[in-house]
C-alpha cells in the first residue's frame, strides 16, 4: 500500500483528504506545514507527497525545495486557481503534477495514480533532472510552461492530450512506443475516450509539428502499430 | 441656391484645412511667413525698380546733353557729319530736322522730364549755345524716350534714347538666397511646431497605452511648464486608476481564495455520500459554483494580468480549442470546423487569448450546436476571426448588451444552458486589451456570428 504524505494547512481538508485517499487504498500521513513534515519525514518511507502551495509561514515552495533535497519523491502540488506563476515555479522546482484548488477529489486521485505509475517506470532507469527546455529538430518544449515553440520561437498551442503524448514521445525519443504503451503512459491524465484517440492525437500533433502525415519524418509510424519520435534530443 | 453654393465653396476650403494641431499650426505659420516674405519682396522690388529707373533717366539726361553739346558747337552745315562721328551709345539713334518733331500734346509726364532736365544741367554748355527749346516724349516703361533740342540758330536735334527695362533684383543669387532663407524659416517653423505639439501626441499615446495596460510606464514629467503639468496630472490619474484596479483585483482574489477552501471541503465531503445519484448532483452543483467563481476571478483579474505577450500561432491555437471542444463533447465533433491559413503568427498573451476564444467557441457550441471558425488573412494590419453557429441567434436589441457582465439573454436565464454571464465580457476585455475587439451579429441564414479583430 503506497504511503502518501499530505501537507495542507486546513485541518478539515487534511482530514477529509486523508480519509478519501485511505478509502482508495492508500496509507496517508497528514501534516499541517513544513515543520511537521520534517518531523514526520524520517519514519515515513513515502511514495508521494501532496503539497499545498499556499502554506502559512514557510510556504509551499520552500517545502518543495526541501523535499527535493531529500531525494526523488514525486510531488503533486495543489495550486491556487489559475495562478500561473505559482504553477510554473512549482513545476520548475520539479513538481510532477499540479491540481488547481478547488479540485475534484477523483481527479486528484487519478493524477496521483498516474504520477505513481510514471515514477515507478522512472526509477527503473536513471532519473534525469527536470529539464528547463528540451530541443528536438529545432522545436523547443518547455515542460514548466507546458508549451511548445516552433523553430521561429512562435508558441504553438497543444491540447492537453497532444502535449502529454508529445512529452511521452520526446522522453523516449528514438524508441518505438506501441499504442498500448502510449495508452498506459497517458491513462489517468486523460478523462476522455483516449483509446481510439491515440491515432487522432498523433495526426493532430504531426500537423502542428508540420510533419507531413504521408511521409512523416519526425513522428514515424512503425509497422505493427507503434510510433517513434526520430530526432536528436538536447536538454538544457 | 447662391447660399448653398457659398457653403459648398466654404466647405471645400475647409476640407483643405488640416485636422491635426501640428499641421494647423504649421500651415498658419507658413501662410504668415509667405505673406511677410511676399510683401517684403514686393516692397524691395518696387523700390529697386524705381531707383534703377531714376538712375537710368539721369544717365540719359547727361548723355543726351553731351551729344547736343558736341553737335551745337559745329556750324549748321557741318552738323550731319559731326553727328555721324559721335558715339551715341548702344541702342540710341539721332537725327536732324527743321521742324519740331513732336506733338506737344504727347508730352512726357513731369517727373520724368524733371529728372532728365535736372541732369542736363550737369553738362555745362556755353551761354550762346543753349538750346532754344527742349521737348521730350516717352512714358516711363515703354522702353525709350525721345528728346528734341532746338538749336539756337536753326533746326532740331532729335535723339531717341533707350531706357533699359529695370530688373527688380540685381544679382541672380539674390533670388536663390531669398528662397533659401524662406526654406530655412519654414524648416525652423516645422521643427518648432513638431517640438511644441509633440507632447500632445505623447499624451495621446500614453492614454492609449494606459487603456491597454494599467501598469504602463509613467510619462516623463519634463519639458515646458504646461506640458510638465499635464504629464503630472496624467500620471496622478494613472496611479489612481492603477490603485483602483489593484484594489478590485485584490478583493476578487481574496473572495476567490476564501471560497476555495470551503468548496474544496464540500467536494471532499461529497465523496462520502453513499447515495450515488445524490453525490453526483452535489458534485455537479459544486462544479458549477467552481466555474462561477473561476469566471468571476478571471473577469476581475484579466485587466491586471501580468502574462507576457509572446509570438504565437493563432491557427494552431484555434485548432487546439476546437480539438479540445471535440474531445470534451464528442457528439458535437462533426459540427466543428476550421477554415483558414495553416499558420498565422501574431503577438499576444496565449493563456488569455485561449480563454477568450474558448468562451466564444463554447458559446457557439452551447447555444448553436456548432462552431465554424474562420480566420481571415490580415488586411490593414488587422486579422479577423469569425465564429458562426446554427442556433437561434441573439435578439437584435441584445447584441450589445450581452457584453455587459452578468447579463444573460432572457431565455437562457435558467441554468440548464445559462452559464455565468461572464464569458463574453471576459472575451471582450481580453481582445480589447490586445488592441482588438469582438462584436456579435446574426447571420442572414440564421445563427449567430461573433467577429473578432486583432492586430496582426
Amino acid at each position: 500500500m503506497p504511503h502518501i504524505l499530505v501537507i495542507d494547512d486546513d485541518r478539515e481538508i487534511r482530514d477529509l483528504l486523508a480519509r478519501f485517499l485511505e478509502r482508495n487504498r492508500f496509507r496517508v500521513t497528514a501534516v499541517r506545514d513544513g515543520r511537521e513534515a520534517r518531523r514526520a519525514w524520517p519514519n515515513g518511507n513515502y511514495q508521494l507527497v501532496v503539497l499545498d502551495l499556499m502554506l502559512p509561514g514557510e510556504g509551499g515552495l520552500e517545502v518543495a525545495r526541501w523535499l527535493r533535497s531529500q531525494g526523488d519523491i514525486p510531488i503533486v502540488m495543489l495550486t491556487a486557481m489559475g495562478e500561473e506563476t505559482d504553477r510554473i515555479i512549482g513545476l520548475e522546482l520539479g513538481a510532477d503534477d499540479y491540481v488547481p484548488k478547488p479540485f475534484n477529489p477523483r481527479e486528484l486521485l487519478a493524477r496521483i495514480r498516474a504520477v505513481l505509475r510514471r515514477t515507478t517506470e522512472r526509477t527503473e532507469k536513471k532519473l534525469e533532472p527536470a529539464a528547463k527546455s528540451v530541443r528536438f529538430n529545432g522545436w523547443i518544449l518547455e515542460p514548466a510552461r507546458r508549451r511548445l515553440l516552433n523553430p521561429d520561437a512562435v508558441e504553438v498551442a497543444l491540447t492537453g492530450g497532444e502535449y502529454d503524448l508529445l512529452v511521452a514521445l520526446v522522453e523516449r525519443a528514438n524508441r518505438v512506443l506501441t499504442r498500448d504503451m502510449l495508452l498506459d503512459l497517458l491513462r489517468g491524465r486523460q478523462a476522455g475516450p483516449f483509446d481510439r484517440a491515440i491515432d487522432v492525437a498523433i495526426s493532430r500533433l504531426r500537423r502542428k509539428l508540420e510533419d507531413d502525415g504521408r511521409h512523416a519524418q519526425l513522428i514515424k509510424t512503425v509497422r505493427g502499430g507503434g510510433y517513434v519520435l526520430a530526432a536528436e534530443i538536447e536538454r538544457t | 441656391m447662391a447660399d448653398t453654393e457659398a457653403r459648398a465653396g466654404r466647405s471645400w476650403i475647409f476640407s483643405l484645412w488640416p485636422t491635426s494641431l501640428g499641421a494647423r499650426t504649421l500651415l498658419t505659420l507658413l501662410l504668415g511667413l509667405a505673406l511677410v516674405q511676399g510683401a517684403g519682396l514686393t516692397i524691395h522690388a518696387l523700390d529697386r525698380v524705381e531707383l534703377q529707373h531714376e538712375s537710368e533717366l539721369r544717365n540719359i539726361g547727361i548723355r543726351a546733353m553731351g551729344i547736343y553739346r558736341s553737335v551745337v558747337a559745329t556750324s549748321v552745315a557741318e552738323r550731319p557729319a559731326a553727328l555721324k562721328e559721335i558715339d551715341l551709345g548702344p541702342g540710341a539713334t539721332a537725327s536732324l530736322t527743321d521742324s519740331p518733331p513732336l506733338d506737344p500734346a504727347e508730352l512726357t509726364p513731369q517727373p520724368l522730364t524733371a529728372i532728365i532736365r535736372a541732369n542736363m544741367a550737369q553738362v555745362p554748355v556755353r551761354a550762346p549755345n543753349h538750346p532754344r527749346d527742349i521737348i521730350m516724349r516717352g512714358i516711363p516703361w515703354d522702353g525709350s524716350v525721345t528728346i528734341g533740342y532746338r538749336f539756337p540758330d536753326s533746326g532740331w536735334l532729335i535723339l531717341q534714347m533707350p531706357v533699359p527695362p529695370s530688373r527688380p533684383w540685381h544679382s541672380p543669387t539674390f533670388l536663390l538666397a531669398f528662397v533659401l532663407m524662406t526654406l530655412a524659416a519654414a524648416a525652423l517653423s516645422f521643427w518648432a511646431v513638431r517640438r511644441l505639439t509633440g507632447p500632445v501626441a505623447t499624451l495621446a499615446a500614453a492614454a492609449e497605452r494606459l487603456g491597454r495596460d494599467v501598469n504602463a510606464a509613467p510619462l516623463p514629467e519634463d519639458g515646458p511648464d504646461e506640458v510638465a503639468r499635464a504629464a503630472v496630472a496624467f500620471n496622478t490619474m494613472a496611479s489612481r486608476i492603477r490603485r483602483f484596479v489593484q484594489d478590485r483585483t485584490f478583493l476578487l482574489s481574496a473572495i476567490g481564495h476564501d471560497l476555495r477552501t470551503p468548496i474544496t471541503r464540500l467536494k471532499l465531503r461529497a465523496e462520502f455520500i453513499d447515495d450515488d445519484e445524490l453525490r453526483d448532483k452535489f458534485l455537479a452543483d459544486l462544479d458549477e459554483l467552481d466555474t462561477m467563481v473561476s469566471a468571476t476571478l478571471a473577469f476581475g483579474r484579466d485587466t491586471a494580468d501580468a502574462e507576457p505577450a509572446v509570438a504565437l500561432d493563432l491557427s494552431s491555437l484555434l485548432r487546439t480549442i476546437l480539438d479540445e471542444t471535440a474531445d470534451a463533447r464528442p457528439e458535437s465533433a462533426e459540427y466543428l470546423e476550421f477554415d483558414g491559413a495553416e499558420h498565422l503568427t501574431l503577438r499576444g498573451r496565449s493563456v488569455a487569448l485561449k480563454r477568450a476564444f474558448s468562451n466564444l467557441i463554447g458559446n457557439a457550441v452551447k447555444y448553436g450546436g456548432s462552431a465554424r471558425v474562420k480566420l481571415v488573412p490580415p488586411a490593414n494590419g488587422m486579422v479577423a476571426i469569425t465564429v458562426e453557429d446554427d442556433g437561434p441567434g441573439v435578439p437584435p436589441d441584445q447584441l450589445e448588451r450581452v457584453f455587459d457582465p452578468f447579463y444573460r439573454v432572457e431565455d437562457s436565464r435558467n441554468r440548464e444552458t445559462g452559464g455565468t454571464g461572464l464569458g463574453l465580457p471576459i472575451a471582450r476585455n481580453i481582445f480589447r486589451a490586445h488592441g482588438g475587439d469582438v462584436t456579435l451579429g446574426n447571420r442572414a441564414e440564421g445563427g449567430a456570428r461573433a467577429t473578432v479583430t486583432l492586430p496582426a
